[in-house]
């Protein structure tokens, strides 16, 4: 109600009630951060800063572009499809059979030439298409604690439909440690044994903190249906490299595996005999096989990709920046100039 | 309420009365308080006649109470000093108040129970259910429950605050001491202890009293008792009715006779009452209902928007449960032995089927999981953001220093925090003009008395620089405020009676000084010889009418219920208060019956012309109540609010048959109020005219240069208003709201088929005027800124007729061709009727604001409703979204914070939905090359932690703290303003782009790396770290393209969100427990994966950055500019001079 009389005339005679307000006043107090004016940068993309990021765009990305596709086309690399290849003759209408009969005849022999100079360490992958290691049913069953830690051996809950045979629990359970791939390679090199070095094809720290090495295989590959490679009962987990490689599961349905390093240079035209086992059953499924011999780059294995999108993206920037400059030039219009603005431009209203 | 109170006048405060809502329609009844000022309000020419504008017939049917008498079921008997007695019956609330929600045992169950309202999280619970089932789960137990445990715990923790403060209120409210009588003893108490009074009031004062009867009560010497027979509680705060029983003799007790919860006693030290109402049951806490919820139009079209999503989701788990189906068709046979699927359980003995339930169950099953794990595509984090981010833009308005009120010390105060956005789109501005336009602060400025017009004086002479004053045993007293006296008139005034002139302005000043409802308050003043008078009341008119009694020389030095003395020329004389007839809105006049020292008994009435002039003697006088007429008619005209004063001196017979009418009429228990109001028009009848008053109804500052900004915004601004079609007009005009370019319509009239006529008239000519200049540019045209403009004024008569009828469409169709609307002598239900006309038929945003209660039904019947806290007390501002000080905020309120608050929220929903939808969607593409089994390669915690911590930080604080333009600009520009209007910033369109947009961008982020890595020895957990920096990082950087404002904040956000997705990748791959162990140290160090996350992002986002540089570029909105000069504003600098004046050409100036 002090409002009512703010006008008073009466001078200095400071009512109690116009006093009040002026003591605890709510006036916000204020600050920058309250009245919304930090400093800050405002950046507006004017012509200049356009073209010079199309231009840093393409200035980056095509010499990155350049130095991919050199990298992917000096890995070398040889391919053996060999899925139909190891069946005999009379099976390949039945291959399904022929895999599934264990009295078969299943060694297989390849003879792989090299193309170019190979350097060590060449890499020997096997490669499978068309298998699903990213299939949900087979992703999740499996037991990283019974895989870690002995105690927990009997932790199969997880591993359904293949947590335990015969009544027992199997170490390590479930469909993948299960379907453990078991093709298997020898090479030779003019009739000389090729050595494959098998140790170190995992990742360290699976081998040191996934993988316990006081886990043993246990009742494994023991039920009705087997399913891949036997595992030794003697060897620990963190020690069975194989199955290391295999249950870091695949993100993609075509994928390779490690499965040992050749370490010695290889010569362009050198013939390496392979003999293998053609043992696991990708024919239910019309899943290919291929043995991979490869060297690698910086970048990883051979892969056009990277190097292709790389130059297309930084061409697409460089032709963009030009045409930037031809549109700019030829069609200009001055930033911030307030007759264009709406009310400015209509002159309906004069 | 009541009573016994040996005091002669109690005058409240009333802090704290609260909302609600429609009731105080009935605003005319508070004015039946007190004064008989003109408030804009009254129900204009309606007479016994319903209010038209319908629907709330039913609720207005409870107001009407006064009327009634009470019935035993409906009354409340409190036996005086009988505490046993009164509540033998049944127990009456204590006094003792809670208005927050819960307690610290209910919060959990009922806050849950609360949250759970919401559609949206029973979505989420409903999809955390599934995810329980064995067969569906996706995600962890933990992980899946998570988000919704965040949600909830969010709104919790703002609940549970809010709850506090409540809390915190009812402590200080409960604790507060007074005294109470117990046993005859006067004890301290706290508030809450006690099982009395009740208080309430108004802002400005207004007095109480004590019935006669009980005045020489004295409680501690003598048992009181007796029993009060009141209303049942209910919430209005205007009306009261009961009877006690006092020594055998029934007194009636009114609204006078109640100090409602929340007032204050001034003038008195002490009272003492007996509780009626106590606690929860008090007319402030039942009418503490809070703001109505009300939902932004942004809100609105998102809603449609999210049902798009839905459809968009439901498609894609449509597409993957159908490849799905294909694919276990087309495998059925070698499910059994596929190693990745391998159907056949062989651990048992009998063979038998592991976790398959069939085709037709397996697809449903692939149904539901998709939706589990595509669940974020329906923005659920989108509301909480939304929240947060309305709490954070009203902090910044509340604080806007260029906000805050000076005179009345109060803040901007944001009480609906759910349209915030909305003010950012408001195309029509509903505006009261009393203590909106103006400052309700009124001064006399002129009189015409007996037919002589005393205008245009000027302050002249030297005794006038301080007034008049009086002594009094050596001491000075003096009214507080000094009225510019009219130096002929003040001659008049003191050559006493002798003369003919000098007897009529005697009357005259005498009928001012008495006829009011003003209390007098000696107020003391450092000087102890000086004492000042400052007349306090309700209604403001009053105020001013008495001060200028004061200045020439008739005092009010004091009142009580049954005198008055008033110190006329520095004679103290004491007149007897015979009976007062309060101001009513059927009859817009009070009445005072004064015994005079001289034994004769006049009655002096004021009231508004209309009513005034009916009740005039006619017959005699003719050519003073012409020139009177004219005089009002010409004090109207500059803008002047006017009253007329008559008088009638009353024989001794009239006088007795008045007096025994209005003893029984006061007294009666059945329509007190229709026999009181018989009985004042008895005897206000055959009134000799005595002259009329004009007071000046200041304008608030900047009101000119705000309208003229808002109109300039486009916006349609209409004022609605109580006041005269002429007073109304030169507000109009002083207010730049008119102006001499503009052809004015006005349609005035009588019956239904002439407003008909004149509409249909008024429409022709209006598209005449409006074709003939606007025939350029069509678009402008519909601005409603043609050259010719048109203002239409319509009065409250005609709307009763227009209203509720099939005429509604024409007006609205007049109005729309009019720039300008003014409607004067509305009731407070045809403003929200006007603005139900127009919110009915466009979707434009509607605003509303108002200071008084009669704006309470429009304010609520607007898309948003703004609160003036000015002097007619807190209705308004209780039923409104936001509130402020002055009417010339409202251009910083809707140009600067509503664009700004449009802009951020639009921007913020658009990304929300890209943000979500382009994580669903890499999953999604996933899903592809998984037999469509809804593997996920990111793994689930950074699914859950994605939109909680990955990308949730940057577009609060974007929401909050971005700004597209300065200030300045925006005040400079006020056109700026249309983006809002032009929906500029959220659109279907814009929705459709960035979902466009989304698509590309998510299979950038897939491809890119799944042809990268074809082939190669990637598992599963590498390339998901991949997806997921590259989605997170890319999400970000989408959003930093869009910043406008990089301050620090912004910067904080946007980078530490990057970072703190990388801690959190890193630590889920250091727990060996998960698959992923160890995955996101060996592909960092590979070339390829920062290689591919380079090329991801710039490949993601080139065709943005393309389309909205050639978009900025060559067809820039206005926003775009603006925000270019403001950059390059030394550039510009020269050119702006010849652009500059545009703005303004097309508004000029009267």
């Amino acid at each position: 109600m002090s409002s009512n009389t703010p006008s008073s005339s009466a001078g200095g005679v400071g009512s109690a009630d116009s006093a009040a307000p002026r003591r605890n006043s709510k006036r916000p107090k204020y600050s920058k951060f309250t009245q919304q004016e930090l400093p800050a940068c405002k950046p507006i993309l004017t012509p200049r800063w356009v073209i010079s990021a199309f231009m840093l765009v393409s200035i980056v990305f095509i010499p990155i572009g350049v130095v991919s596709l050199f990298a992917s086309r000096d890995v070398v690399e040889i391919v053996d499809r060999y899925e139909t290849a190891c069946v005999p003759a009379n099976f390949r209408n039945d291959k399904v059979s022929f895999i599934q009969n264990e009295t078969t005849n299943k060694i297989c022999t390849r003879s792989l030439t090299v193309p170019k100079r190979m350097k060590q360490p060449i890499y020997v992958y096997y490669q499978l298409d068309n298998f699903y290691q990213n299939h949900r049913r087979y992703v999740k069953s499996r037991s990283d604690s019974q895989l870690k830690d002995n105690s927990s051996w009997d932790d199969v809950s997880s591993c359904k439909p293949e947590d335990d045979a015969n009544g027992m629990p199997i170490v390590p359970c479930g469909l993948i440690a299960w379907s453990l791939f078991n093709d298997t390679y020898n090479f030779s090199l003019n009739n000389q044994q090729l050595a494959v070095n098998k140790r170190g094809i995992s990742w360290k720290s699976d081998r040191d903190s996934k993988f316990g090495s006081d886990v043993f295989p246990r009742n494994f590959q023991n039920g009705t249906l087997i399913g891949g490679k036997r595992l030794d009962p003697n060897v620990s987990l963190s020690e069975q490299e194989d199955l290391i490689v295999w249950m870091r599961t695949a993100a993609l349905p075509t994928f390779r595996k490690l499965y040992g390093k050749i370490e010695r240079d290889l010569q362009p035209n050198e013939v390496i005999q392979v003999t293998l086992e053609n043992n696991y059953n990708t024919y239910s499924f019309n899943g290919k096989k291929r043995l991979v011999l490869s060297t690698t780059s910086w970048l990883g294995g051979k892969n056009d990709f990277l190097g292709i999108a790389y130059l297309t993206v930084g061409g697409l920037c460089f032709f963009l920046a030009l045409s930037f400059t031809v549109v700019y030039l030829v069609k200009p219009r001055r930033l911030g100039d307030p007759s264009y603005l709406s009310w400015n431009r209509n002159p309906g209203g004069h | 309420m009541d009573s016994k109170t040996p005091i002669e006048n109690l005058y409240s405060i009333e802090p704290a009365l609260s909302s609600s809502s429609r009731r105080s329609n009935f605003s005319s009844n508070s004015k039946s308080l007190g004064g008989n000022s003109i408030r804009e309000v009254n129900f204009v020419d309606l007479g016994p006649k319903p209010v038209k504008y319908g629907s709330r017939g039913a609720e207005s049917e409870t107001y009407s109470m006064s009327q009634r008498e009470i019935n035993d079921e409906d009354a409340r008997l409190v036996q005086i000093n009988d505490p046993v007695k009164t509540n033998e019956r049944f127990e009456f609330a204590g006094n003792s108040i809670r208005t927050g929600k819960y307690s610290i045992l209910t919060f959990l169950p009922r806050n849950l129970f609360e949250q759970f309202h919401r559609v949206a999280y029973i979505y989420f619970l409903v999809i955390a259910v599934l995810n329980q089932l064995p067969q569906l789960a996706v995600f962890g137990r933990f992980a899946s429950i998570l988000p919704l445990a965040f949600v909830l715990l969010v709104t919790a923790v703002k609940d549970a605050y809010e709850d506090y403060r409540r809390h915190r209120a009812d402590n200080i409210e409960n604790n507060r001491p007074a005294s109470v009588l117990v046993n005859h003893e006067f004890q301290q108490k706290k508030w809450k202890d006690i099982q009395t009074i009740n208080l309430d009031g108004e802002s400005n004062l207004k007095t109480r009293y004590a019935k006669q009867e009980t005045l020489l009560k004295i409680p501690e010497k003598e048992n009181v008792s007796g029993v009060i027979k009141c209303e049942k509680p209910n919430r209005n705060i205007y009306g009261f009715q009961a009877n006690m029983e006092v020594d055998g003799k029934r007194v009636s007790l009114g609204p006078s006779n109640i100090i409602l919860r929340g007032c204050e006693l001034k003038n008195t030290t002490w009272a003492v009452g007996v509780a009626v109402y106590a606690g929860r049951e008090t007319k402030a806490m039942l009418n503490n209902s809070g703001a109505p919820s009300k939902r932004s139009r942004l809100e609105t079209h998102m809603n449609l928007e999210i049902i798009f999503l839905s459809l968009f989701l439901t498609a894609l788990c449509t597409v993957v449960s159908v490849c799905a189906a294909v694919w276990l068709r087309r495998h059925r046979d070698e499910l059994d032995y596929l190693p990745f699927y391998r159907r056949k359980d062989f651990s048992e003995d009998e063979e038998e089927n592991y976790n398959y339930y069939g085709w037709g169950l397996e697809i449903l099953f692939t149904f539901l999981m998709s939706v589990i794990v595509f669940q974020i595509m329906i923005p659920i984090s989108l509301y909480i953001s939304m929240e947060l981010v309305r709490v954070g833009q009203a902090y910044f308005m509340i604080r806007d220093t260029q906000m805050y009120d000076e005179p009345s010390n109060s803040r901007f105060q944001c009480r609906a925090l759910n349209i915030n956005e909305d003010l950012g789109q408001i195309k029509y501005i509903f505006s009261d003009k009393t203590g909106t336009l103006t400052e309700n602060k009124m001064e006399f400025q002129c009189a015409s008395i007996w037919g002589v017009d005393y205008n245009g004086g000027k302050v002249s002479s030297q005794d006038q620089k301080d007034g008049y004053f009086v002594q009094v045993d050596g001491k000075v007293l003096r009214p507080k405020m000094v009225v510019k006296t009219h130096p002929e008139l003040l001659q008049f005034a003191r050559s006493g009676k002798e003369t003919k002139e000098g007897s009529h302005v005697h009357d005259f000043f005498l009928a001012l000084a008495a006829c009011n409802t003003i209390v007098p308050i000696i107020v003391d003043t450092p000087d102890p010889t000086l004492k000042l008078i400052d007349y306090q009341g309700e209604s403001p008119d009053e105020q001013a009418l008495v001060y200028a009694a004061a200045a020439y020389g008739f005092m009010l030095i004091e009142r009580t219920s049954g005198h008055i003395v008033i110190d006329i020329q520095g004679e103290r004389q004491r007149f007897n208060v015979l009976g007062l007839h309060e101001f009513d809105s059927d009859r817009k006049r009070m009445s005072v019956i004064l015994g005079l020292p001289n034994k004769s008994v006049k009655a002096f009435v004021k009231g508004a012309d209309t009513t005034m002039f009916s009740v005039i003697d006619r017959s005699s006088n003719t050519s003073i109540i012409r020139a009177t007429e004219a005089h009002l008619h010409s004090y109207s005209s500059i803008g002047l609010r006017t009253l007329v004063i008559g008088m009638r001196e009353l024989s001794t017979s009239e006088f007795e048959e008045w007096h025994s009418a209005f003893e029984v009429a006061s007294t009666a228990l059945m329509g007190r109020a229709s026999l009181l109001r018989k009985v004042a028009s008895n005897v206000e009848s055959n009134l000799c005219i005595l002259g009329a008053s004009a007071i000046e109804d200041k304008l608030q500052e900047g009101v000119p240069e705000a309208i003229e900004s808002l109109r300039t915004a486009g916006i349609k601004v209409w004022v609605l208003t109580g006041d005269k079609q002429e007073t109304a007009i030169s507000i109009g005009y002083s207010s730049k709201l008119l102006t001499s370019k503009m052809t004015q319509i006005i349609v005035n009239n009588n019956s239904k088929e002439s407003c008909r006529k004149s509409l249909e008239d008024a429409i022709i000519m209006s598209k005449k005027l409006t074709t003939m200049s606007g025939t350029t540019n069509d678009t402008w045209r519909t601005l409603g800124a043609s050259l010719t403009p048109v203002a239409l004024i319509i009065d409250g008569t005609s709307l009763v007729y227009i209203l509720d009828s099939e005429l509604e469409e024409r007006l609205f169709e007049l109005a729309s061709n009019c720039s300008v609307v003014l409607c004067c002598r509305v009731a407070p239900l045809q403003k929200a009727g006007i603005v139900a006309l127009v919110k009915k038929r466009t979707s434009d945003m509607t605003l509303a604001i108002g200071d008084g209660a009669n704006d309470v039904s429009m304010i609520q019947m607007a898309d948003v409703g703004v609160g003036i806290s000015g002097q007619e007390g807190r209705q308004a501002v209780m039923a409104s979204d936001f509130a402020m000080g002055q009417f010339r905020f409202l251009v910083t309120l809707l140009l600067v914070h509503g664009h700004w608050n449009y802009q951020r929220m639009g921007y913020m929903i658009l990304y929300n939905f890209y943000r979500n939808a382009i994580f669903v969607l890499v999953l999604f593409w996933y899903v592809l090359f998984t037999c469509f089994t809804l593997t996920t390669a990111i793994n689930e915690w950074s699914s859950v932690l994605y939109s909680v911590i990955y990308t949730s930080v940057p577009t609060i604080v974007v929401g909050i703290l971005d700004k597209d333009l300065s200030r300045r600009t925006l005040l400079k520009y006020p056109q700026l303003y249309g983006a809002g209007h032009r929906e500029e910033c959220y659109n279907r369109r814009l929705f459709w782009i960035t979902m466009i947009d989304t698509v590309w961008q998510s299979a950038v982020v897939f491809y890119i790396p799944l042809l990268a890595y074809w082939g190669s020895t990637i598992d599963g957990s590498s390339i998901g770290d991949l997806w997921t920096l590259a989605v997170v990082i890319l999400v970000n950087l989408h959003l930093a393209m869009d910043v406008i404002r990089w301050n620090w904040i912004t910067h904080a956000a946007i980078w530490g969100s990057i970072i703190a997705t990388f801690i959190c990748v890193i630590i889920i791959d250091a727990i060996p427990t998960l698959v992923g162990y160890w995955a996101f140290f060996h592909i960092a160090r590979t070339g390829l994966f920062w290689l591919c996350l380079l090329a991801i992002i710039v490949t993601a986002l080139i065709p943005r950055f393309v389309v909205k540089v050639l978009y900025q570029f060559y067809t820039p909105c206005d926003v775009q500019i603006a925000r270019e000069a403001e950059k390059f504003q030394a550039e510009i600098q020269s050119a702006a001079v010849e652009v500059e004046m545009n703005p303004i050409l097309d508004h000029p100036r009267p």
